[in-house]
């Protein structure tokens, strides 16, 4: 007994065993509740054809991999896999250089870089279906803005949204102006971090602005920018709600679906609950394999 | 040639002026230390010369050059700054090519111009770390080697030493100035301790209020300080300085109620100004026990001691003096240590009296 009770004595050393029987209970329901059992139940939907409406026991039936085999298989599911990679792409290639430069532009503290600051971030504070919204209205070939520039140039009427081949590159334009404020607001707070002294030591050893952004405050700022890489990939894979407003359905052809969008179309809208999981299953796994793989190799090194 | 020369530079930010008319010139090869308390405008006048503060009024000349409108990095300076400013993702070796680099050197003549570099500081085994793995004194010879290998026409140093635990700053301090006499590079050097300016120093700058106070010598400012300001901020202990007068003939100084003659070398100042108020002061080393001197010229103070601080070599003693209703520091001999609360009287040596106008504060015109 005594032992048992020195043992305690230790463990419990600034009140580590008591905080942990206090407040590991009430997060680890939660987050049980709310995390692990859904994620478990749709793992175990993905293996059945069942439409949600009646107990799986009596209406569903098990398919083992075909649901799998199914979506691998399924145009639509490449394209939007596609459409997905090109979010990213574009994020890596214009969305973050963008947010870069206008950070580095407005970085310093101004009264009016904070007007700047205020528009350039006012997309993001937008909810992302009002965002949609408004950009379907631009979109709009009768009486949107881009009706009044074809209108200007006497063009015939056109329909970014309901054109095959342009309808995922508006919605690219739309993630663009929606989040490069999110990111750029992230590399003024890394920016703000360095320090006056290494910017006036570099000048003095001759360096020009853009020589100093390149070669001092980019790699001072490396922390944040691959923060900011991962919430953008994290973002694209989740990417739903402001494609709703602006194309129906995945758009002409399915061409707009994104992951999400897909496994909405396909699993909601045609009440396929053991197809969808399917599909959020694949998205869960794409998810955690990119988030530990980008922890483990680029987040953990210090570089 | 790389003189510098201050003709009559303002610096303000909005109403506020930090410096007020500036004349100051540094000589070709001279380490010139511009030193005063915090806020003085001292920095500012450093970064005005390197280019990092622009300047209101007046002209700054480096060289045959006006460069108040000329980019720091055209300007051939280099800055050793309080923090180092040390580029924390690059090597020592990156660090302190940087500059060369910059300036499209060949790769090899960069190499041989790092390595000697590192030699003269004793950073060779150094150069592969960066600059979190190294200590602050480390970190020092860091920022200094990247100022030397580009052998700029000036040096500037923004308190270099002030991060440096006290050892390591005497040492270092010893290390700088004899670099730049062998450098033979302008040098100008910001500090706010008088001992480092005495020690560095060809000349001095005193600053304060963003007024130039005195520019000399570090003996010129400590044998005859042009004000009371400069009189009290060089030398330590503090000068001691009492209020007093002269009499109306001229012959006699009182301060409260002791009074003695005119030493020989103020006899036709205090002719001058006979009957005004004035600024005694007598530094503590002139300042001693009765018993422990042989001067000629004296004038006794009595009181009772107050506080007595050992310094090993000698003695500091605080004496509260009757009829002077102030504290007097002086100096005494380590084996002759008093106690607080003894009676004890002092000596001041006359001949090194030195004398500020009331008003003014101006030193007498001797």
């Amino acid at each position: 007994m005594g032992r048992l009770r020195d043992w305690l004595y230790v463990q419990n050393t600034g009140g580590r065993l008591t905080t942990l029987l206090l407040f590991l209970p009430p997060a680890l329901m939660i987050f049980t509740l709310f995390a692990i059992l859904p994620i478990a139940e749709s793992g175990l939907y993905s293996f059945y054809n069942w439409n949600g409406f009646v107990p799986l026991a009596d209406g569903g039936r098990w398919v083992g991999l075909r649901n799998y085999e199914q979506i691998l298989g399924h145009s639509v599911f490449h394209q939007a896999v596609w459409n997905t990679a090109r979010i990213v792409i574009i994020s890596m290639l214009i969305q973050l250089p963008l947010a870069m430069v206008l950070a580095m532009l407005i970085a310093s503290k101004s009264a009016v870089n904070n007007v700047f600051r205020l528009i350039f971030f006012l997309p993001f504070i937008l909810a992302d279906v009002v965002a949609g919204l408004i950009w379907r209205f631009i979109y709009d070939g009768n009486y949107g803005l881009v009706a009044a520039i074809t209108h200007l140039f006497g063009l015939e009427p056109f329909y970014p949204l309901a054109d095959q081949s342009w309808a995922f590159n508006a919605i690219l334009v739309v993630v663009v102006w929606k989040y490069f404020g999110y990111h750029m607001m992230i590399y003024i707070a890394g920016l703000q971090s360095v320090s006056d002294d290494l910017i006036e030591a570099a000048k003095l050893d001759g360096a020009t602005p853009i020589q100093i952004a390149l070669r001092i405050k980019l790699p001072l700022i490396w922390p944040a920018i691959r923060l900011s890489i991962f919430f953008s990939v994290i973002g694209a894979l989740q990417f739903f709600e402001m494609a709703v407003p602006l194309v129906q359905s995945g758009g002409p052809g399915g061409s707009a679906h994104t992951i999400v969008t897909y496994l909405y179309e396909y699993g909601i809208v045609r009440s396929r609950v053991g197809f969808g999981s399917a599909v959020g299953v694949i998205l869960f796994l794409v998810c955690v394999v990119f988030a530990f793989t980008y922890q483990r190799y680029v987040m953990a090194s210090h570089k | 040639m790389a003189d510098i020369e201050f003709k009559k530079v303002v610096k303000s930010y909005g109403d506020v002026k930090v410096i007020k008319s500036l004349d100051l010139s540094i000589k070709d090869k001279e380490f010139m230390v511009l030193v005063g308390p915090s806020g003085c405008g001292k920095s500012t006048t450093l970064r005005m010369i390197a280019g990092l503060e622009e300047i209101t009024e007046g002209d700054l000349f480096i060289g045959e050059r006006r460069v108040n409108n000329v980019h720091p990095k055209d300007r051939d300076v280099a800055m050793v700054f309080q923090s180092y400013a040390l580029y924390p993702h690059m090597s020592v070796r990156e660090n302190i090519a940087f500059g060369l680099r910059l300036r499209k050197m060949p790769k090899d003549e960069i190499d041989t111009l790092v390595d000697e570099a590192a030699k003269t500081l004793g950073l060779t085994p150094l150069l592969d770390r960066k600059p979190k793995a190294l200590s602050g004194g480390q970190r020092q010879r860091v920022a200094l080697g990247r100022a030397i290998v580009r052998k700029p026409s000036v040096f500037l140093f923004d308190e270099p030493l002030s991060n440096l635990d006290a050892e390591l700053r005497v040492q270092m301090r010893a290390e700088i100035a004899k670099l730049q006499k062998r450098l033979a590079i302008t040098s100008v050097y910001v500090t706010h301790d008088q001992v480092e300016a005495m020690t560095m120093g060809d000349r001095i700058a005193v600053l304060h209020d963003g007024d130039l106070r005195q520019v000399g010598t570090p003996l010129e400012l400590y044998d005859t300080p042009a004000n009371l300001f400069v009189a009290q901020f060089i030398g330590t202990p503090n000068m001691n300085v009492a209020k007093g007068n002269i009499s109306e003939d001229g012959s006699k100084i009182s301060i409260g109620s002791i009074e003695f003659a005119v030493p020989a070398k103020w006899k036709d100042a205090c002719k001058a100004n006979a009957g005004k108020p004035i600024h005694v002061g007598f530094r503590p080393e002139h300042t001693l026990p009765d018993d422990e001197h042989d001067w000629k010229n004296t004038a006794r103070l009595s009181g009772h001691v107050d506080i007595v601080e050992t310094l090993g070599h000698e003695v500091v003693v605080y004496v509260t003096i009757e009829g002077l209703d102030k504290r007097v520091i002086a100096k005494a001999d380590v084996h002759k240590t008093p106690t607080p609360g003894d009676a004890m009287s002092v000596d001041v040596n006359l001949d090194e009296l030195h004398l500020f106008d009331g008003e003014t504060d101006e030193r007498l015109s001797s």
